[in-house]
């Protein structure tokens, strides 16, 4: 594993407006950065990321059925009673799942580590699927980079392949799509799956999450008051579940992607519940929820809300001192901790792996930089090699 | 030796010549796939009296086929919060102010209609069409729908042949009772984050 510098595209920018990839800048940042990128051996991906991705993912299977049948764990994982129900129901039915992303520390010789799973609305997927897909190839094609480069990612292939089957699961060939207003990022990455759903010979029809409406026959409406039977969501359960529409939930009887029972997976609990079934796994850091456990008065830990979007409310926690690394709004459900795993530093960036699975596969990984060591708050998307 | 990476990306695909953010619709052409038996005739027309001058004994039911699209038409058209973005979409001159509950709007206006089973026994299918005069739009003299659907051939092209599933239809609703039940939890956490990637809520 390396980071190489290497010369940019030089029309990279006007390719991003032709192909619509707009968030490459954020904030003022640079996101995309093509000025370096990581190189990993072939064993590397496959022995190091690859197998563990799909053992872990099995793990987080075997823990879903585990919080499913028993009350004291769906209440540990804050999921409103009156849910229950219908995630038992959507796990019974193995309602299909598309996607996920597992955050893994990694530093080219040690087992990963898992960090997150970001089961329920993992972004980053353009970028990763296409746009450092379509780096490869012109640098390659430019000479830039040896021809047998190859990359760890078939997530556009993958995922198009999955609408295929979900749309022979529920006989469907239209599916809405649905984001939050005003965030060009999940716009991005809705409008990408979508086009994925349309190679796939979806239909596909855009509605934000905002105006998705109640009919008087209790399904969801978009904005023709057209019925939403079948719907990617790019908005977290956590919030679905408990927003004024919760309750109308079950009743309308929508299928979902992610479905139902990916709220728990995408939950910080779901650490803890790891640890205690599979405690010492090689690809495991030791978790504890905060209010159970003293372990954190020795050594170094991180304090994560059980329910948390974009590295918010966290702490660190050494020999019992807690050092706030981020506000947020979160964590009235309680906290976990995590043992501290510091990320590797390459020229002064600390560099965390998305993992990707679809479905059950694994397809692929992004690679991203951050000057802080915890918080991955205005990180760098980089693209990798396979040489 | 296997690839670790998609094979083949088809490019054409993905290349958007048009900004996502104004768009409320999304892009996709309809399907020209599956048995060719099952599709209908349907015909776009400019005028009400393009549509009679093809059924000059059925006047009455191109008159119910306009008037049904322009209802559709002031229902389902895309919306737009500015002037600006809806003319970025459809072109100079080409939209109109429209006020509904309080919320004011900017929305196309409606280039023609499309007609299929006029002279059926059954339901007659009518349904508002648009095209748009942007450069900057992929819309730019194609048919397009009031959800985003393009039309193959540019606006010269009237006869369509359109898979049933087009006007499938779905669970009934008659009417939609409430909207804004979901997104609140975006309102009340997204003060937070200042300088920081704060807009979106996926991981």
């Amino acid at each position: 594993m390396f980071r190489i510098p290497v010369s940019p595209r030089s029309d990279w920018q006007q390719q991003a407006a032709e192909f619509g990839f707009h968030f490459h800048t954020m904030y003022g940042e640079p996101y995309w950065d093509e000025s370096a990128y990581y190189q990993f051996s072939l064993a590397q991906i496959e022995n190091h990321i690859e197998d563990p991705t799909a053992q872990l993912h099995q793990m987080c299977l075997e823990a879903v059925d585990k919080i499913i049948n028993d009350e004291q764990w769906l209440r540990r994982f804050c999921i409103p009673q009156e849910h229950w129900d219908m995630i038992y129901h959507s796990w019974q039915e193995r309602a299909p799942s598309l996607y996920s992303r597992l955050d893994l520390v990694y530093d080219g010789k040690n087992p990963v580590k898992l960090l997150e799973n970001n089961a329920d609305t993992p972004t980053s997927l353009y970028e990763s699927g296409f746009w450092q897909w379509l780096w490869l190839e012109q640098q390659v094609d430019k000479q830039v980079l040896p021809r047998h480069s190859d990359q760890f990612n078939s997530l556009q292939e993958k995922l198009i392949q999955r609408f295929t089957e979900i749309g022979r699961h529920y006989s469907i060939d239209q599916m809405h799509f649905t984001c939050c207003k005003d965030t060009e990022e999940d716009r991005g990455t809705v409008q990408y799956l979508q086009d994925c759903a349309t190679a796939a010979g979806f239909q596909t029809d855009f509605i934000f999450v905002e105006d998705i409406g109640l009919g008087d026959t209790g399904v969801f409406t978009d904005l023709r008051d057209a019925p939403i039977t079948d719907c990617f969501k790019l908005y977290p359960w956590e919030f679905m579940l408990r927003e004024s529409f919760g309750s109308a939930l079950y009743e309308a009887n929508t299928h979902w992607l992610e479905p139902p029972w990916k709220a728990l997976l995408s939950n910080k609990a779901l650490l803890p519940l790891l640890w205690e079934m599979f405690p010492n796994h090689p690809n495991l850091l030791p978790a504890y929820f905060a209010d159970s456990t003293t372990r954190y008065n020795t050594g170094k830990w991180i304090k994560k809300p059980i329910f948390s979007r974009e590295g918010a409310n966290i702490s660190m926690l050494e020999n019992g001192e807690e050092t706030r690394l981020s506000d947020g709004p979160y964590g009235e459900e309680g906290y976990i901790v995590q043992a501290f795993h510091p990320l590797p530093v390459f020229e002064n960036n600390h560099t965390l792996i998305g993992s990707w699975l679809v479905d059950d596969m694994p397809a692929g990984i992004s690679v991203r930089e951050d000057n802080a060591a915890v918080t991955q708050d205005l990180s760098r998307y980089l693209p990798h090699i396979i040489a | 030796m296997t690839r670790k990476r998609s094979k083949t990306i088809n490019l054409a695909t993905m290349r958007k010549a048009f900004a996502l953010k104004p768009l409320a619709v999304g892009v996709t052409a309809i399907m020209a796939s599956g048995c060719a038996d099952d599709r209908q005739d349907a015909k776009i027309y400019t005028s009400l009296e393009a549509c009679k001058t093809d059924y000059p004994d059925a006047v009455q039911k191109c008159e119910t086929a306009y008037e049904t699209a322009l209802e559709e038409s002031a229902r389902t058209s895309p919306r737009f919060n500015s002037e600006h973005d809806c003319e970025y979409e459809f072109g100079a001159n080409q939209c109109q102010q429209v006020s509904n509950n309080g919320h004011s709007f900017f929305m196309p206006f409606m280039t023609g209609y499309m007609v299929s089973r006029l002279l059926s026994p059954g339901p007659m299918y009518s349904q508002p069409i648009y095209t748009s005069y942007s450069p900057y739009s992929s819309f730019r003299s194609r048919w397009v729908t009031a959800d985003g659907h393009v039309f193959s051939g540019d606006i010269g092209k009237r006869n369509y042949k359109v898979s049933p599933s087009t006007f499938k239809a779905k669970p009934t609703v008659t009417r939609t009772v409430s909207r804004g039940g979901f997104g609140s939890s975006v309102r009340a956490k997204s003060s937070w984050g200042s300088s920081s990637r704060s807009g979106g809520w996926g991981g």
